[in-house]
């Protein structure tokens, strides 16, 4: 049984307070605090992963030659598939064999150090190893060849070739980045004689062009985010 | 009613593994909510690694066809018990992934059996033989030749007498020509042959048979649709009478006796389980009744029932009737069946001209192990070569092939493994695989094919032919330069372009033999005279899967449920349930077999001496310990066993795997004794099987149609009962699949397909044992007990890609979702493993790495992987995706030339392996496919229809052709 003095609380005899009333007014922001830094860590880690640092945007990697696209696409004017030889019948676009290099320099800087790998290997028969520079998970099946014929070009996902000194990659290759095409490809689709243009750029009326050449090389979009179109 | 199960078999009570349905100790609620969440939480990490780094590397000089295409086929062939099996090889970037059948080889059509699809994976076997041995040394063929130079002036100067060359019978004739010189270069030289598998052959003559025609067909002891040169034909052949076309149906009808369940005896309308003795008894009435005798009274009644049906067959039906006497029956019987054959006016039967395609008549050949060992106790022989057999294993036990061996000084051997054989030779020397060599083969009908390499040896490997060669001639010739000369003349003007020709179409044009009729003897032998046993016989056979022994280490083919029981990585003691239950035995009692030391061979009658060999008491004959297994359709006098197991020297997969029959063996009589003893030890043994509950409970799982009204006895058609989900339109391609159970033989060589194409792990017995075997296709076998139908039923079930998926439905994280054009889409990179979606399948098609199952980094297997499909990881959900990666290959082929995917441009890995073309894919909104059309016929079903998931695969129900209502039981007898 409590004492009938203690039934009623009075000044006296409450405990001193463990909080001041402002400690409320701090949890509050606080926790604010706290859930906009988790957003906030969010964001960035959000925005980090789609950075063009963290998908190696450009970035060029050391490579066995120095071996410049701009002088030999865009200046030369080379076709693509001079050395990318299976673009149009492969998945794998092909990487020329030091022969094909040697069609050329077996007659011209042949002396150059910078040529010296090339010629080594040729003499060694030791295959150059190249640094990838565009590259795809494993679990992505990727094929050039029905790309290149439905109206896809090379600049299109591996950027402005012609005008790299040294190879960089051009996009991002990601999903996202993938499907924004796969759900809608007009804008992106060029004629066929311009597939391997080096600097293509979409002409003003785009819009129009781009859905008559979807209708006109049979570009359906139903099946193309289907995932065991680029996934099995 | 479903009626009663007359046998507790049927079902069992081990469907799910101990301690599945309680709750892990030590776990508690608390805890596993904090697992939970920290999955969820660290869920999305997984997604957060960086574009991965690699090298390009390309060739310093490119190839002839510089990768012009992702995967090329070369034609070759296939050594299958020496004949030819044609095939075509795909080969990836220099890599053979996958063997298909060539359609234009008459022993293939086009399709292929589960051995020939595990073929490619024997060439990576990381247990072969990776370099010549002296003394188990490693050593080199430099080494070896310099030895072999000294020998061969030695055996010049006595014209080669103490040489034995042992080798398989062989079809190549290079490798007969590469013989038959060394027999010319030495004369006093002796070639002796050894399989422990069957001869196809009898003095020279080699039967075929037209299955297509033939409306009776009487089986004895002849799996004719599997185990055979020509089975693919004649599975093909067969099937085509069982086909459901417009609602009609042209059938066979198949009487089957044998002792031991097999997969011709499966199709069987009327089977009688008899032990060989009783077989004759069988066939001895059988014979009365066609003479208008009366038979014997001594039968049982549904034995009479069915005899007087098959007479009146045979004799009604004549001459589109034939009687086939398999490889392991006693001349008499196969006399028996060829008298007959002759007397019924033998329509469906042709002989091949003489000589034998095979070399084991050969006339130059001083004969079979036998006399090989003969020959080495008389001391004549003091330098053994073994080319490519294995007879420290496989011979029989009363030759006492290693001490006979022991007795010659030098002993060489080329094969594949450092076997058994090798062992115990001095020397071992590495034999090439098919698909790194040069070579040549025949068909069962003579037609040649040239064996064209797609990889160079892995491990400086030599063919027969090369290394025959060089013993002849010590010049080293390549395998290329001995098979064109082999052919130099028979291509005409124009050898060149003969050449060309024959390695594209993969057959050698010109060289069929021809057919002749065939000669029978005029009277058929009585049969009554050696049918008098009693007791319990023994039969042997060779395993469904590994044969004799030579695909133990193929993994495989070891998780390839077997054809006649679904067991998996196991041999056992097949035995009836009413002797099972007389010797109160169940499945996986350690059973000891053994023959009486005075025991007879059914065939000679010879009495065989005692031998010591596998017996554990020598005044007892010999003896066999192995696990039985209580089979539906064994005969009740007759256990059988299977050999290729119990192996010492296989590999690291096939070394200590089941037991070794071979001690039973005789060579006089190899397939059946007489005498047998079965005694239960108390021993149990795990024996693993995929399936363990055969009945369907009543439901029509697998729906039976009777030919002569295929659409008035196979029940309802599929109907698409209501949906509260919006109907979805499928507008380009709308996939679908149908399996015709009639034709479906139970071959499963689709699921051997599918594990090749969809790089499947393998899991091992343990892990099957719990239930998470990964075949995506599996084929499931029923025991009917309904009066009127099969009592077995085969059903292949790959996933029903169904429109109205459960698993769909449950998956959290959109895993598997449904494609455009009705797939059920599995999306490895995406599943975190919940497994909820196999917990909702009720076709149980789903599988899941519950292990990481891959291969080490650095293991040959991974070079077989088809690189166009993910291998999976642990932790990640798999299924049949109709080959999904073929369909995307036939799109992309197709959208280039800017058309649509036409019927037959995609084939799905089983479909293009199915012998008997069961198996029918294709677009059903293309109303011209072939697909739409079987799926018009009376006898379509979906299975579990009424769950209303409207699943893509469906099936053709199992056609069957009664002489008798109610009297096709299996187990009659």
């Amino acid at each position: 049984m409590a004492e009938p003095g203690q039934d009623k609380p009075s000044p006296q005899n409450l405990p001193p307070l463990l909080f001041q009333p402002r400690a409320t007014s701090l949890l509050r922001g606080l926790l604010a605090a706290g859930a906009l830094s988790v957003a906030g860590a969010g964001a960035v880690a959000l925005a980090y992963y789609h950075s063009s640092y963290w998908n190696g945007l450009g970035l060029r990697r050391e490579q066995p030659v120095l071996f410049s696209h701009r002088h030999h696409a865009g200046e030369l004017g080379i076709d693509c598939r001079y050395c990318h030889a299976t673009v149009e019948t492969s998945a794998f676009a092909g990487l020329p064999s030091t022969n094909t290099c040697l069609t050329c320099h077996s007659q011209i800087f042949t002396t150059t150090s910078m040529l010296r790998p090339v010629v080594d290997s040729a003499v060694r028969d030791q295959p150059l190893v190249w640094r990838r520079v565009n590259a795809l998970p494993d679990h992505v099946y990727f094929n050039h060849s029905i790309h290149v014929a439905k109206g896809v070009g090379c600049t299109t996902c591996h950027g402005d070739v012609g005008a790299m000194p040294l190879t960089a990659k051009g996009e991002t290759l990601t999903m996202r980045w993938c499907l924004d095409c796969h759900r809608n490809p007009a804008p992106r689709l060029r004629p066929p004689n311009e597939i391997f243009a080096a600097t293509w750029r979409p002409p003003a009326d785009q819009a129009a062009r781009g859905a008559a050449l979807a209708r006109q090389l049979n570009v359906h979009t139903s099946q193309l985010t289907s995932c065991s179109t680029c996934h099995h | 009613m479903p009626p009663p199960f007359p046998h507790p078999l049927l079902r069992r009570d081990d469907e799910f593994a101990p301690g599945s349905e309680s709750w892990p100790e030590g776990m508690s609620r608390r805890r596993f909510l904090e697992l939970m969440a920290a999955s969820l939480a660290l869920a999305g990490l997984g997604a957060c690694n960086r574009p991965p780094d690699g090298t390009i590397v390309p060739y310093v000089v490119p190839p002839d066809r510089e990768m012009l295409e992702d995967a090329l086929y070369y034609a070759t062939a296939m050594p299958w018990d020496g004949y030819a099996r044609g095939v075509l090889a795909r080969s990836h970037s220099g890599r053979p992934t996958k063997l298909e059948g060539n359609a234009v080889h008459p022993d293939s059509l086009g399709a292929t059996d589960a051995l020939t699809q595990a073929a490619v994976l024997a060439l990576y076997d990381p247990d072969r033989s990776r370099a010549p041995r002296r003394g188990g040394q490693v050593a080199s063929w430099a080494r070896f030749e310099d030895e072999w130079l000294g020998v061969h002036r030695d055996l010049l100067s006595r014209h080669g007498r103490g040489l034995a060359l042992l080798t398989e019978p062989t079809t190549s004739p290079t490798e007969l020509r590469c013989i038959h010189a060394l027999l010319d270069r030495l004369p006093a030289a002796r070639w002796f042959q050894h399989t422990a598998l069957a001869r196809f052959d009898r003095d020279g003559r080699q039967d075929d048979y037209d299955f297509g025609r033939a409306d009776v067909v009487l089986a004895v002891e002849a799996d004719f649709l599997f185990d055979h040169p020509s089975s693919l034909r004649y599975a093909r052949a067969f099937a085509s009478r069982r086909r459901v076309e417009g609602g009609r149906v042209n059938a066979n009808r198949l009487y089957v006796i044998e002792a031991s369940p097999s997969v011709t005896g499966s199709m069987a309308d009327h089977r009688l389980a008899a032990s060989p003795a009783h077989a004759r008894r069988l066939l001895a009435a059988l014979g009365d009744l066609l003479d208008g005798n009366k038979p014997s009274p001594a039968l049982a009644h549904e034995e009479r029932r069915v005899l007087a049906a098959l007479a009146r067959d045979l004799q009604g039906k004549a001459p589109n009737v034939v009687c086939v006497a398999g490889e392991s029956c006693d001349d008499a019987v196969r006399d028996w069946c060829a008298a007959r054959n002759a007397r019924l006016g033998a329509a469906c039967v042709t002989h091949h001209a003489l000589p034998a395609i095979r070399s084991d008549a050969d006339p130059r050949s001083a004969g079979d192990l036998g006399a090989a060992v003969q020959a080495m106790q008389a001391g004549g022989i003091d330098t053994l070569v073994v080319v490519g057999a294995n007879p420290a294993y496989t011979a029989p036990a009363d030759l006492e092939f290693a001490r006979a061996m022991a007795r010659v000084a030098r002993r060489i051997h080329l094969g594949s493994h450092v076997d058994e054989t090798a062992a115990l030779c001095p020397w071992h020397l590495p034999e090439a695989h098919f698909l790194e060599a040069w070579s040549d083969l025949r068909a069962y009908d003579g037609t040649a094919s040239i064996v064209q390499p797609l990889i160079a040896p892995l491990y400086g490997s030599r063919t027969a032919a090369e290394f025959i060669g060089f013993l002849a001639a010590p010049a080293g010739r390549n395998g290329y330069d001995l098979v064109r000369e082999t052919w130099q003349h028979h291509g005409g003007a124009d050898f060149e372009a003969a050449w060309v020709r024959w390695l594209n179409t993969g057959v050698v044009d010109g060289t069929t033999a021809s057919r002749s009729k065939p000669t029978a003897p005029a009277k058929a032998p009585d049969l009554r005279a050696g049918a008098s046993s009693s007791g319990v016989m023994l039969t042997i056979r060779p395993d469904p899967t590994v044969r004799d022994g030579r695909w133990a280490n193929n993994a495989w083919l070891q998780e390839l449920p077997k054809q006649n029981s679904q067991l998996v990585w196991d041999n056992a003691v097949f035995v009836s349930p009413t002797l099972a239950a007389t010797l109160q035995i169940e499945n996986g009692d350690v059973v000891q077999l053994s023959v009486a030391a005075n025991g007879r061979s059914p065939i000679s009658g010879r009495t065989e001496p005692a031998r010591s060999a596998g017996s554990t008491n020598p005044n007892e004959g010999p003896t066999v310990e192995g696990p039985a297994w209580i089979a539906l359709g064994q005969a009740d006098d007759c256990v059988t066993v299977s050999l290729g197991y119990g192996r010492t020297a296989a590999g690291r997969v096939g070394n200590a795997v089941g037991f070794d029959a071979y001690p039973l063996r005789q060579s006089a009589s190899p397939w059946a004794r007489e005498g047998v003893t079965v005694r239960k030890l108390g021993r149990r043994h795990a024996l693993v099987s995929t399936q363990t509950h055969f009945a369907m409970e009543g439901r029509d799982i697998v729906r039976v149609a009777l030919a002569s009204d295929p659409a008035g006895t196979a029940g309802r058609p599929p109907e698409t009962p209501p949906s509260l989900y919006p109907p979805v339109e499928y507008p380009e391609y709308r996939w679908g699949m149908l399996i015709d159970l009639g034709a479906c033989i139970g071959c499963k060589a689709c699921v051997a397909a599918c594990q090749a194409e969809n790089n499947i792990p393998v899991v091992g017995k343990e892990q099957v044992g719990l239930g998470r075997e990964m075949h995506w296709i599996r084929v499931d076998r029923y025991h009917s007990t309904k009066p009127g139908e099969p009592p077995v039923l085969h059903q292949p079930v790959p996933c029903m890609q169904c429109e109205n998926a459960p698993c769909e439905l449950v998956c959290p994280v959109a895993a598997t979702v449904h494609s455009s054009e009705g797939l059920n889409d599995m999306v490895y990179n995406r599943c975190v493993g919940t497994r909820y979606c196999s917990n909702n399948c009720p076709y149980k098609v789903r599988r899941f790495n519950f292990l990481d199952f891959r291969a080490p980094a650095d293991s040959p297997v991974n070079l077989q992987k088809n690189p166009e499909v993910t291998v999976r990881a642990r932790g990640v959900m798999e299924k049949c995706t109709y080959c999904v990666q073929r369909i995307n290959a036939g799109r992309i082929t197709a959208e280039k030339a800017n058309r649509r995917i036409r019927d037959g441009d995609v084939r799905t890995a089983c479909q293009q392996a199915c012998p008997t073309e069961a198996i029918v894919f294709g677009d059903l909104n293309d109303p011209a496919a072939r697909v739409v059309a079987r799926k018009a016929e009376p006898t379509h079903y979906a299975l579990l229809e009424e769950l209303n998931t409207r699943p893509r695969t469906t099936y053709l129900a199992r056609t069957t052709n009664p002489a008798l209502a109610g009297a096709n039981r299996g187990d009659a007898a």
